[in-house]
């Protein structure tokens, strides 16, 4: 995984670590903090190093408090004396600007603010080094700003602050050094001042960044069409609509009410209101572990997942050898690289996986496509698949609702984005004038 | 309906519903810290022949009740290993207790004491019945209490929801899960203490009779806290109890149809009250 | 077979070999001897084997049942109450029909399998609508079958000739024809075997089995392929309890050739670890059930032979399933409570 790699932080530094998704960043965040052991080398700690998660390892059942002093409640005889664990958490709030209710319970937190409790939680132990593992992934572009003003006041006092991150407007606007790391090796390692964008993009990739096709204008007939749109606790009067060609990308900040327009357009969840769409309809889910793949299965099982009626033409026994060659077909078509159809699908990278999932939604070229993040956790030359096949599909017709977090996925594609927020449509950006500082403000407004 | 019925019949709740109550707290333990506890059946069994067998050789009930639950928490540490150290499925591996607990007491009857289906009689220890009623119900209020106000219970819960952000914060899960699992094995096999040298003064095959189960339902009708849990197993014991006290009163209304009154009301409360339940995170899921 | 089901096994038998001894020993008898007992008791003669073959036959079906559930991701431990009541189902029908013996064989086995169909399918329903924990609600109605078999034995369905509590016996001609004249092995094994290649069969090779394995290895993935989740448990706990009742119907039709409460000593039970200890997997399910019906026909034998009790047989039954746990793939492909 990871192959003599030597990396300091000193006090009161930013440091950016950066690489492509599977380059060893992660682990060796882990290592750094203790959560995972190296098999050669040391670490050397002077104080404690903190590690933010980038999926959050809080707990979601308990309150605000209770995570943040798990492990060194504060004690009244036998008991935890609540008070001063509610008066720690506010008390640390307010000195580095994380303002959370204490008796919040986790799980009914957005994700900016989960942020913020793990950040508390790190910040109670007292950290020397905080590492900061794609803390923006989720975040809007002014809780991004948030952050960054929280960790400089960090660093002001003394705190030295790793950032793991693979966007490169970050590092430049925030970090002193960047450390490149590619494929478990550290590849590049300077001054911010002393690097430009582009050698640390390369030096990410080993290579040429691959390009996308081009777009080509939109002028099909709407195939989408959403009226009044209603899911109880997440979507209130959402109206849009999808041309034949066209990709819809959907900006906002996870969990603004994106997963319930991706369920109730696929037909998974119960709603009101109408939605007219195309039987015929390709899913890109957001979680490929848990929604999309079942990874003891090899790749013919797998690329059956939802079309097992459909290989049986009609019968109810299913035709292995169709099976097979569907498989083949989308093996080949969309890049998936495997020593064999028939091997367990979790031998697979990320990427390889995400392929297949890509392939199956689009191979019987579907009239509506529906993509959630879909390049989420993927290496640079999967993802330049997975977005070429989305725009190919666009370009023979189909319309295609793109959900993504990511704001440069959705400029690169998008014919239009709409923003959402709070489970409604905020704004609307057409012909491909979109304006980064307006979607950010749309996407965290009331 | 007189008053001394009424209260004769609440009376006979209690002590039918203790045994299930003691058992349940054990399953809310064990399963808040993250181990399924379907091995309750088998640690009441483990516990009630034990106690009985130890009470008839030393002719001391007390050290027969210690026994029982000290058998109890070792059959529950066993689950609590394997579910930890060797990370089993933890529904099969208390299958497999439960089969041995059985087994092993129906051949212990035999191979002591060279009879089969029951122990003869042994010393009890009768007078604590209503001593152990009442620390049943106060367990229960003390672990509610204690899971939600205490240091270790707070590391209790965050284990069973979330082991790996136990770990990050210096708690050692496996350690918690182990003590949780053993702590419920006493806590059954006290429940098996009660039945064989509480109400009775012998340990007979079956006489557990799912009750092990019935308490693993109160613990999810009880949604994983004592008190809930107490107050469905004290449920479980009124309908018992009911059942005593209707049979041969009510011509129109079988003996048998009584027999099921427990079941059919949990199936009814099933179809009634769930999807509410939510079980502990990582229950069941091997850590790390 | 892979290698470390190979492990698995030879781990497994050299645990109950152990534990047998260690049993014998502790019963005072010599295992050289006590072996002997139980190989002659489970295969030592025409009389012997079919008693083998008449356990494996009652195994091999709610196992087959438990199976179809734990694939689904359903811990059905109700096999024991399908089992009754498919039992009760087969035993009342035998003793109301006139028809040809083969077609009343047929009637017989298919009221079974209806018994134990309606009765899993509560759960099945149970957790479909209303997303009920399928341990608990199986757990019940097994509790509430043995609670109507005892209602309808002793009251209105009671025999006016038997002496205790039972329904009427078939009539000779219905009784399931023997493999070995003169005992208790029935072609109701070879009807189990088959049902176990189509089972192999369903689960490989059609879009039912292949959505029932789905919903069993990954919900989440399958609900979002359009698989529906409440479709498929129903359907599984249904055909569960179909098999675990065509067990009842054999039961009632071959051995005892009537219906009553003493039907089943627990086979619904021992089927949980004879499907588990057959990785849920049909044909390893067969000799699974081969090996658990020697041990309770060589179990019976050692108990008469040598004084060892034969619930010893259940604590070996016991280390086999709890030992069999620690293999971390079943983690993966069995069902779990949630």
């Amino acid at each position: 995984m990871l192959d003599a790699v030597d990396l300091t932080c000193e006090a009161g530094e930013i440091h950016a670590l950066v690489g492509e998704n599977g380059a060893g960043k992660s682990t060796l965040a882990a290592i750094a903090a203790g959560e995972l052991s190296a098999d050669t080398g040391e670490i050397e700690r002077n104080g404690r190093i903190g590690l933010v998660h980038q999926h959050f390892a809080l707990i979601d059942r308990l309150c605000v408090w209770e995570n943040v002093v798990l492990g060194r409640e504060p004690r009244r005889l036998a008991t935890i004396d609540r008070g001063a664990a509610r008066a720690f958490v506010r008390d640390l709030g307010e000195r580095y600007g994380l303002d959370v209710d204490p008796d919040a319970l986790v799980e009914d937190l957005p994700v900016g603010i989960r942020q913020r409790v793990e950040l508390l939680r790190e910040l109670a132990r007292d950290p020397s080094i905080l590492i900061l593992d794609e803390p923006t992934a989720a975040l809007s572009p002014g809780e991004v700003e948030r952050l960054f003003s929280t960790v400089a006041r960090l660093t002001q006092n003394g705190v030295g602050a790793l950032v793991i991150t693979h966007k490169l407007d970050e590092v430049f606007a925030h970090a002193e050094r960047v450390t490149v790391l590619r494929r478990g090796r550290v590849v590049e390692r300077r001054p911010v001042a002393e690097i430009t964008r582009d050698q640390v993009a390369r030096a990410m990739i080993g290579g040429d960044i691959p390009s996308i096709p081009s777009h080509q204008p939109t002028n099909g007939a709407v195939v989408v069409r959403v009226e009044d749109l209603a899911v109880p606790g997440a979507i209130e009067h959402l109206s849009l609509h999808i041309a034949a060609g066209e990709i819809l990308g959907v900006a906002g900040v996870e969990g603004n009410g994106q997963s319930a327009l991706a369920d109730a357009l696929a037909g998974l969840t119960p709603f009101r209101g109408t939605i007219d769409r195309p039987a015929a309809i390709g899913i890109i889910p957001q979680d490929r572990l848990l929604e999309a793949v079942i990874p003891a299965w090899s790749l013919v099982e797998n690329a059956m997942l939802g079309r097992e009626r459909a290989a049986g033409n009609g019968s109810w026994r299913i035709d292995r050898a169709a099976a097979r060659a569907q498989c083949t077909a989308i093996v080949e078509r969309f890049d998936v690289r495997t020593e064999s159809i028939d091997a367990p699908l979790a031998t697979l990278s990320g990427g390889n996986q995400q392929k297949l999932v890509v392939g199956r939604a689009l191979i019987d070229n579907p009239a509506f496509v529906i993509a959630y993040n879909p390049t989420r956790g993927i290496d640079i030359g999967a993802t330049a698949t997975v977005h070429g096949e989305l725009l190919a599909a666009r370009n023979r017709g189909a319309a295609i609702l793109l959900v993504s977090f990511e704001l440069d996925e959705l400029f690169a594609l998008s014919d239009r984005i709409v923003v959402i927020a709070r489970g409604a449509l905020r704004g609307e950006f057409t012909d491909r004038h979109f304006d980064r500082d307006a979607i950010g403000r749309l996407m965290v407004s009331a | 309906m007189t008053l001394s019925l009424v209260l004769s019949l609440l009376a006979l709740a209690l002590v039918r519903g203790t045994p299930i109550l003691l058992a349940s707290l054990g399953g809310v333990l064990s399963e808040r810290a993250g181990i399924v506890n379907i091995a309750l059946e088998g640690e009441m069994t483990a516990g009630a022949f034990a106690a009985a067998l130890i009470s008839f050789f030393t002719r001391d009930p007390w050290i027969g009740a210690i026994g029982g639950v000290a058998v109890g928490a070792a059959v529950g540490f066993v689950l609590g290993f394997a579910a930890t150290r060797w990370r089993v499925d933890q529904i099969v591996a208390g299958m497999g207790i439960n089969l041995i607990c059985t087994g092993g007491a129906a051949f212990g009857l035999i191979f002591v004491f060279n009879q089969a289906g029951v122990t003869p009689q042994v010393p009890a220890i009768n007078q604590a019945l209503w001593p152990l009623v009442i620390l049943g119900i106060l367990l229960a209020a003390v672990l509610q209490w204690a899971l939600s106000r205490t240091p270790i219970g707070l590391r209790l819960r965050a284990c069973g929801e979330n082991p790996h952000a136990a770990r990050a914060a210096g708690i050692d899960p496996l350690a918690v899960r182990l003590a949780a699992s053993a702590i419920a094995g006493a806590l059954a096999g006290l429940g098996g203490v009660f039945l064989a040298l509480g109400e009775l003064n012998l340990y007979s095959d079956g006489m557990i009779a799912g009750r092990g189960f019935i308490a693993l339902a109160a613990v999810i009708f009880g949604r994983w806290t004592p008190l809930g849990a107490a107050g469905v197993a004290l449920i479980f014991g009124l309908l018992e109890a009911l059942q005593f006290a209707l049979q041969g009163n009510i011509a129109w209304l079988p003996s048998d149809f009584l027999q099921a009154l427990p079941y059919i009301a949990a199936l009814i409360a099933l179809l009634g009250a769930s999807g509410r339940y939510r079980p502990p995170a990582a229950e069941g899921k091997p850590y790390p | 077979m892979k290698r470390e089901s190979m492990k698995a096994l030879l781990l497994g038998t050299l645990g109950v070999v152990a534990a047998m001894s260690l049993a014998m020993l502790a019963s005072h008898v010599s295992p050289i001897l006590g072996f002997n007992a139980f190989f002659y008791g489970a295969f030592g003669g025409k009389q012997e084997i079919a008693e083998t073959l008449a356990s494996t036959t009652a195994l091999l079906f709610p196992a087959l049942g438990i199976a179809i559930a734990f694939r689904a991701g359903l811990f059905n431990i109700g096999a024991e109450g399908q089992l009754l009541v498919g039992g009760l189902l087969a035993g009342w029908i035998g003793t109301r029909i006139e028809v040809a013996p083969a077609l009343a064989i047929a009637a017989i086995f298919l009221a079974g399998a209806f018994g134990g169909a309606v009765w899993g399918a509560i759960a099945g329903w149970l957790k479909a609508a209303r997303g009920a924990n399928e341990v608990i609600s199986t757990l019940m109605l097994n509790f509430i079958a043995a609670s109507l078999a005892l209602y309808l034995v002793t009251g209105p369905l009671r025999a006016p000739d038997a002496a205790g509590p039972e329904l009427s016996l078939l009539p000779h001609a219905y009784w399931l024809p023997t493999l070995l004249p003169q005992t208790r092995a029935t072609i109701a094994l070879p009807i189990a075997l088959l049902l176990a290649f189509a089972l192999r069969y369903v689960l490989n090779r059609t879009w039912f089995g292949y959505r029932l394995r789905a919903a069993g290895e990954a919900p989440e993935a399958a609900r979002r392929a359009g698989i529906s989740l409440s479709r498929v448990a129903l359907s599984a706990m249904a055909w569960s309890g179909a098999l675990a009742g065509m067990g009842g119907a054999a039961l009632v039709a071959g051995e005892l050739h009537r219906f009553n409460t003493q039907l089943s000593p627990g086979y619904g039970f021992i089927a949980i670890a004879v499907a588990l200890v057959g990785g849920l997997e049909p044909l390893a399910i067969c000799v699974a059930a081969l090996a658990f019906g020697a041990l309770e026909s060589g179990g019976l034998a050692l108990q008469a032979a040598a004084a060892v009790p034969k619930d010893a047989i259940h604590v070996i039954e016991g280390l086999l399933v709890f030992a069999l746990a620690a293999r971390r793939y079943l983690g993966a492909r069995g069902a779990t409570t949630q």
